[in-house]
């Protein structure tokens, strides 16, 4: 199974402590890995078909981007066969432009039926895997509830995408979707780490699907029985909204 | 009455067009006026007793800081005085620490029944008007849960449940603006908000402002409790609204 990992805060705020650890725990996935950031207001994203982790040691593009690369938003993913391909193109985070934002989107999961779907908006993603799929529907939804009504909640709208989205397409869902500002994580049958570190350890707020990056006080997350999953929302170092999809 | 304006961005921002028009359509609020912004994690505040906009004159020091100030969040507040002495020290906005945080909270409205409370956590103790204590109050009510959370300490909860509480303990009529930074919080239960996103006119952020009209000849949404609430709360990110809550 894939991994993901996510970077909340309210500066600009680089990983060094935690991307290193996160692959080295990952390394069971050995189909490649990517970095997703902003600079400004653009998404930037690094990735790689390669290993993350091998011959005892973290990828040396890996190792340097954590060291470098700092952004109020960081997402990283390792990807297992499951997620489908072997180029880095097929590898997560995912870009796409839409609500006058540069989202990054990566996905861990088990979906069938998904990969035919068709996208209703432009661009698309052009690569052959069903979690960019995932994307571009939940891009469409967005689209479709606040193209006309930009006054609508931005949750409130993801929430309605999300419902749609597990009736269309049931299955297994873990995803981070994220702007320069805001970070979205839902998930239906893993349990996520959450981290909030304080101002002296960076005051960050660190969300993952590995257990253990650090000896500190984390907290798992975890999607309640008879609900669609569970929805956080964070906007810096802070987790503004954690709650159950019905 | 007093009256507020906000900005939020994705990237640092300056409102060097809609602040002086802010203040000029404000401009029967005389009694002070003040900018607070965010540069790296600090707040700062520069404020005034004198009047923002006068006789088709900018107050000298607004008129600068509307061109210099760059911050993800600017919040402006010019003061129509309702409780406290009229003094640089009681014009808003106004900053506590709480945990590390910055916060910036600005104000309008009028509820007597808060000026006898005194701050647990955190205390603005120059202040002597309604706004000192509505800000301690909430900035208490957001530590109390934050320490009470056995889990997940969930910050919109918080301060929507706090400012439900603040009109039950404490009735009154209450319009506020805070921030830490990192997200905006704008509740009423007495006014409108009027927002605006993507101007052609002015600055391409997010604006939100009480002045009545807006700021610029454009379709400015406006947002009120509705009947039967006791107020909203909106949550803003960069130029969205992430949560729209009537209570």
């Amino acid at each position: 199974m894939c991994d993901i990992f996510a970077l909340s805060a309210g500066v600009n705020y680089t990983a060094q402590k935690y991307l290193p650890i996160f692959a080295e725990k990952g390394r069971q996935n050995m189909n490649g890995w990517g970095f997703g950031f902003y600079r400004g207001n653009q998404a930037l994203v690094e990735k790689s078909a390669e290993r993350v982790y091998d011959s005892e040691q973290v990828h040396e593009s890996f190792q340097r981007l954590a060291r470098v690369v700092d952004s109020r938003i960081i997402v990283s993913h390792i990807s297992c066969p499951l997620s489908g391909g072997s180029h880095s193109a097929q590898n997560h985070p995912f870009a796409l432009s839409f609500l006058n934002h540069v989202w990054l989107f990566v996905h861990v999961g088990l979906i069938k039926g998904i990969e035919d779907y068709q996208t209703t908006n432009e661009p698309g993603i052009d690569v052959d895997v069903y979690p960019a799929r995932v994307f571009e529907y939940l891009r469409d939804q967005l689209i479709s509830y606040l193209q006309y009504t930009s006054y609508e909640s931005l949750s409130r709208s993801l929430v309605k995408g999300i419902r749609n989205l597990l009736s269309d397409y049931p299955g297994y869902y873990s995803f981070f979707l994220a702007n320069e500002s805001v970070l979205f994580a839902f998930f239906n049958f893993r349990s996520l780490m959450l981290l909030r570190e304080s101002e002296s350890y960076g005051n960050c707020l660190i969300v993952t699907s590995i257990e253990g990056l650090s000896d500190r006080e984390w907290i798992a997350i975890k999607p309640e029985e008879n609900t669609l999953g569970k929805l956080l929302v964070a906007a810096g170092p802070d987790v503004l909204y954690l709650g159950d999809v019905v | 009455m007093c009256d507020l304006f906000a900005l939020s961005a994705e990237v640092n921002y300056s409102a060097p067009k809609s602040l002086p028009i802010f203040a000029a359509r404000a401009g029967r609020n005389m009694d002070g006026w003040g900018i607070g912004f965010f540069r790296k994690n600090r707040a700062y505040v520069e404020k005034s007793a004198a009047r923002a906009y006068r006789e088709g004159r900018f107050h000298d020091g607004f008129q600068r800081l509307a061109r210099v100030v760059s911050s993800k969040f600017i919040i402006a507040h010019v003061r129509l005085r309702t409780s406290g002495p009229i003094d640089e020290c009681h014009s808003h906005p106004f900053v506590l620490q709480l945990k590390g945080d910055d916060w910036i909270f600005a104000h309008n409205g009028k509820a007597s029944s808060i000026e006898s409370y005194r701050g647990q956590k955190v205390r603005l103790d120059d202040v002597v008007s309604d706004s000192g204590r509505t800000f301690e109050y909430l900035m208490d009510g957001i530590a109390a849960r934050h320490e009470g959370s056995s889990g997940v300490f969930r910050l919109f909860t918080a301060v929507a449940d706090t400012s439900r509480q603040l009109i039950e303990q404490y009735p009154g009529s209450y319009n506020y603006l805070l921030t830490n930074g990192s997200v905006l919080f704008a509740f009423s239960n007495h006014r409108q908000f009027l927002l605006l996103r993507e101007s052609r006119n002015l600055e391409r952020a997010l604006l939100l402002t009480t002045v009545e009209h807006g700021l610029s000849e454009e379709n400015w949404e406006r947002f009120s409790r509705r009947s039967g609430s006791i107020g909203f709360l909106m949550a803003i990110a960069g130029s969205d609204i992430l949560f729209k809550e009537d209570m």
